[in-house]
């Protein structure tokens, strides 16, 4: 790698965003780093720190609304600030590439992915044929061992994985000298996620490609940069090469961080939730098959999405459940949850079950305040309770899971993502469940958020002896909380039992590829 | 693409039974409704028998059902019957008729389409601009105004300002087929200016959706003009959504005929409904509404195949 030159600079960057009355916030302050040719910056921070708007600044992605207020971003020696905005378009199709977080609507559903690709190839050369040689070479790149058929197919039959090695394929087609990625892995499960980064890492030593990472994965960017920065309130904070900032970090704010993104159950404060000798089976499923029913005139999937699942588990205990994208975890929760009628098999359960689902801005109502949500959750438990006491009782559950009295009048987009999961929670614990179903509840989360929400799911399964059922690809969080670990693989259950046993000796090659890519998770 | 043919063979189904519904609802309306057809045909000096006769005559005694399967017959042979006002079989009257308003219909979608994308396109791309306010203020405007103030506003101001237009002046289209268009201009804008407005609003605000999607991102950092992007990513994209307001549109646009034929005076499908009401002439009539209905069942047909040709999603079978 050669660090002769910096490709990007970018001095005393100021920028402002106007919020819902018109006045302007500050989102970045002063911002200065570079970039230096030929490596890979890592750039750090909870959400809301200004990670994605130093890359649409840097990019020229802003809307017009958002624009530097002052300061210089060097590219290649010249200012990009002063350029026009077509000059800047320009420049994004030819030195700088960008892919982004959510690769699932980042195509076009109405064109094949080869007509997706070959807008990048046609502003540069006339040649179609050579064009189409070019994108099914970058296709096999990019890992795709059937160039000619992902060619052909449209968006919606690629997994998310898949897409998002198109969208690289986009940006590397450009050959850019710099590739801004933002969050590249944040929606993929562990083992896809580490063949992006990979690829990624063999596209910046071979095609001599600089890449400012941004990620709120700590794990991810301690062993895939060479350098890291830390990002506070639209600052830099902190920046060293990544074994070092890694080891000893100069500030507290780095240092509070990675503590917290290490999960150690010590720190943390959380301890596994295990069942007593004689704890009642309060969840158990034998056999169970379930597909997914189309409409009246069409006949239902043939092949399951999961069959023959049979598990069981305790009063008090929390178990795990882990698996890889589309191996039919939520498939399987849905299933024990009553949203899906199972093909064969039974279910039995004692008391009530509650959920927790992944993302907490699509699973509350926009339109009502938090006291709405508890109150439709009170309502259909069917416990009738004077105005007075459901206050009290409402105080009482909200400080619970950590938040306050001020938050029952709040809006889900008055809070953070944090705030909005505890809310969820909150939901929960307000029907009194004797089991609670937990899934993905943290990866929509940021490191600060998902440590909360993991030491308040262990309280909630410790102290009030709540039986947990959590679904994650993270296996740091699985270790942490679970004592039980169930594996799943193409829709079947693959192994189980003690997390312990599970973990350290994997019997199955599922359990051992899970294990291997978990340097790269959150 | 074996799942796009039977998407398509389910889609055929869908459209015959509702064709076989909206046959059955029609037909058992004119059978339920007061006024008796022999009544009519006779006058009110007819006696009783000769009624009863011609009641046995024309089959009216039969059960409703046997009624119902000998006219389904007789219709899908484009066979519905002589009109009691006119004498002619209905199917030759109205094919007489659907030159006027077909071609109305027809010229009015054009406009509609022609007019309403581009003006989205531009609005969408600076909303809250001058130039998207000052063209949403002028849709709004347009869609309330009713199509029959519109017809004599613009009567009044070619007929009588510009002097280049005479209202009821109708050239037949095997006489002049050039003579035939212009005839039909005027009153087809008439028709499609409070539909331009419909459909540009709801143009825009898809245009504006899709114009922050986030394949949009990517098409921008792929280094694609503004204009490349409107062209290739955002006009197809809301093409989708659009055909389903366009076919509502368009069989909005059969009614709205009906009204401007009578305001322009042209020989058209409206008029003829209008007689065959104020005569009781019930062959006609539900003739009529039988080839209106099925023109609608039609195009929503349509405009579902055309939204699979579009939308690989649809062809699926995936909601988009």
């Amino acid at each position: 790698m050669s660090y002769k030159g910096h490709i990007l600079e970018v001095k005393n960057l100021c920028l402002s965003l106007c919020n819902a009355d018109g006045a302007p916030v500050r989102i970045l302050n002063d911002l200065t780093f570079s970039v230096r040719s030929g490596e890979i910056l890592g750039l750090i921070g909870d959400s809301g720190s200004g990670k994605t708007m130093t890359a649409l600044a840097i990019s020229g992605l802003l809307s017009d609304f958002a624009q530097a207020d002052s300061g210089e971003i060097i590219f290649e020696g010249e200012d990009l600030v002063k350029k026009s905005p077509r000059e800047r378009r320009r420049l994004l199709g030819e030195k700088i590439g960008v892919i982004f977080q959510d690769p699932s609507s980042a195509l076009d559903p109405l064109q094949t992915v080869e007509s997706n690709l070959s807008e990048i190839i046609s502003l540069r050369s006339k040649n179609k044929e050579e064009g189409r040689e070019r994108i099914l070479r970058m296709l096999k790149t990019v890992g795709f061992e059937n160039p000619e058929q992902i060619a052909k197919r449209y968006p919606h039959r690629l997994s998310g994985g898949q897409r998002q090695r198109v969208l690289i394929a986009g940006a590397a087609l450009m050959n850019p000298s710099l590739l801004i990625a933002d969050e590249p892995t944040s929606s993929l499960d562990t083992v896809t996620s580490m063949s992006i980064m990979q690829l990624l890492h063999e596209m910046c030593q071979e095609m001599g490609i600089s890449i400012l990472f941004i990620s709120h994965n700590l794990n991810a960017v301690r062993n895939f940069c060479d350098r890291v920065m830390v990002m506070k309130e639209g600052a830099i904070i902190d920046s060293d090469t990544s074994w070092d900032i890694m080891g000893q970090p100069k500030s507290a704010f780095t240092a509070e961080l990675l503590l917290k993104s290490k999960l150690d159950p010590k720190a943390l404060g959380i301890s596994r939730g295990v069942a007593q000798e004689d704890a009642p089976v309060v969840l158990s499923a034998e056999g169970i098959s379930a597909c997914y029913k189309n409409t009246f005139f069409k006949k239902a999937h043939t092949t399951p999405v999961i069959s023959g699942i049979s598990l069981e588990v305790k009063e008090g205990e929390s178990v795990g459940l882990i698996g890889s994208s589309g191996c039919g975890k939520t498939t399987l929760v849905k299933t024990i949850l009553g949203l899906i009628k199972p093909e064969s098999g039974t279910i039995t359960k004692s008391g009530k079950i509650a959920a927790v689902f992944q993302d907490p801005v699509s699973s509350l109502n926009p339109a009502h305040t938090v006291r709405w949500h508890l109150t439709e959750a009170l309502e259909a438990s069917g416990r009738k309770m004077s105005e007075d006491e459901r206050k009290n009782y409402f105080l009482k559950i909200l400080e619970d899971v950590g938040l306050s009295g001020k938050h029952l009048t709040r809006f889900p987009h008055q809070m953070s993502g944090g705030q909005r999961q505890k809310a969820a929670i909150a939901m929960c614990l307000v029907q009194e469940p004797s089991v609670i179903i937990a899934d993905e509840p943290f990866s929509a989360l940021d490191a600060s958020s998902q440590a909360s929400i993991i030491k308040l799911l262990s309280d909630i399964n410790t102290k009030n002896g709540t039986t947990m059922l959590i679904v994650s690809h993270n296996l740091r969080v699985i270790k942490a909380m679970c004592s039980k670990v169930i594996v799943m693989d193409k829709g079947k259950i693959v192994e189980a039992g003690d997390t312990d046993t599970v973990l350290n000796d994997p019997k199955s090659d599922t359990t051992a590829a899970l294990l291997k890519a978990r340097m790269y998770e959150a | 693409m074996g799942s796009a043919v039977r998407t398509a063979l389910i889609k055929l189904c869908e459209f015959l039974l509702t064709a076989l519904l909206v046959s059955f609802f029609t037909f058992a309306a004119f059978a339920i409704i007061p006024g008796d057809t022999a009544r009519v045909m006779l006058g009110p000096e007819a006696s009783e028998e000769q009624v009863e006769a011609l009641r046995e005559e024309l089959g009216l005694n039969e059960p409703l059902a046997e009624r119902y399967f000998d006219w389904l017959g007789n219709a899908f042979r484009g066979d519905f019957g002589n009109s009691l006002s006119f004498g002619n079989p209905v199917g030759d009257l109205i094919a007489s008729r659907l030159p006027v308003t077909l071609g109305m219909s027809l010229i009015a979608l054009i406009f509609v389409v022609a007019v309403s994308f581009p003006m989205a396109a531009v609005c969408s791309r600076n909303p809250g601009s001058i130039k998207d306010k000052s063209l949403s203020t002028a849709g709004h405007i347009l869609f309330a105004i009713p199509p029959f103030a519109l017809s004599m506003m613009l009567i009044l101001f070619f007929s009588k300002v510009l002097h280049i237009f005479t209202a009821g002046r109708y050239t037949a289209p095997s006489d002049n087929f050039g003579a035939y268009l212009v005839s039909l201009l005027l009153p087809s804008l008439c028709i499609a200016l409070p539909k331009v407005a419909m459909t540009f609003k709801f143009l825009r605000a898809s245009m504006i959706e899709f114009s922050q999607g986030d394949f949009v991102r990517t098409a921008k950092s792929h280094g694609l003009s503004d204009l490349r992007i409107m062209l290739k990513h955002i006009i197809p994209n809301s093409a989708v959504s659009s055909v389903t307001v366009i076919s509502l549109v368009l069989s909005d646009i059969m009614g709205g005929s009906l009204i401007v034929e009578q305001v322009f005076n042209l020989p058209g499908l409206g008029r003829l409904l209008l007689s065959a009401i104020s005569r009781r002439d019930f062959p006609l009539l539900s003739g009529i509404v039988f080839y209106l209905a099925m023109m609608t069942v039609l195009l929503y047909f349509l405009a579902d195949v055309i939204s699979a040709m579009i939308d690989p999603r649809i062809r699926d079978g995936r909601a988009a």
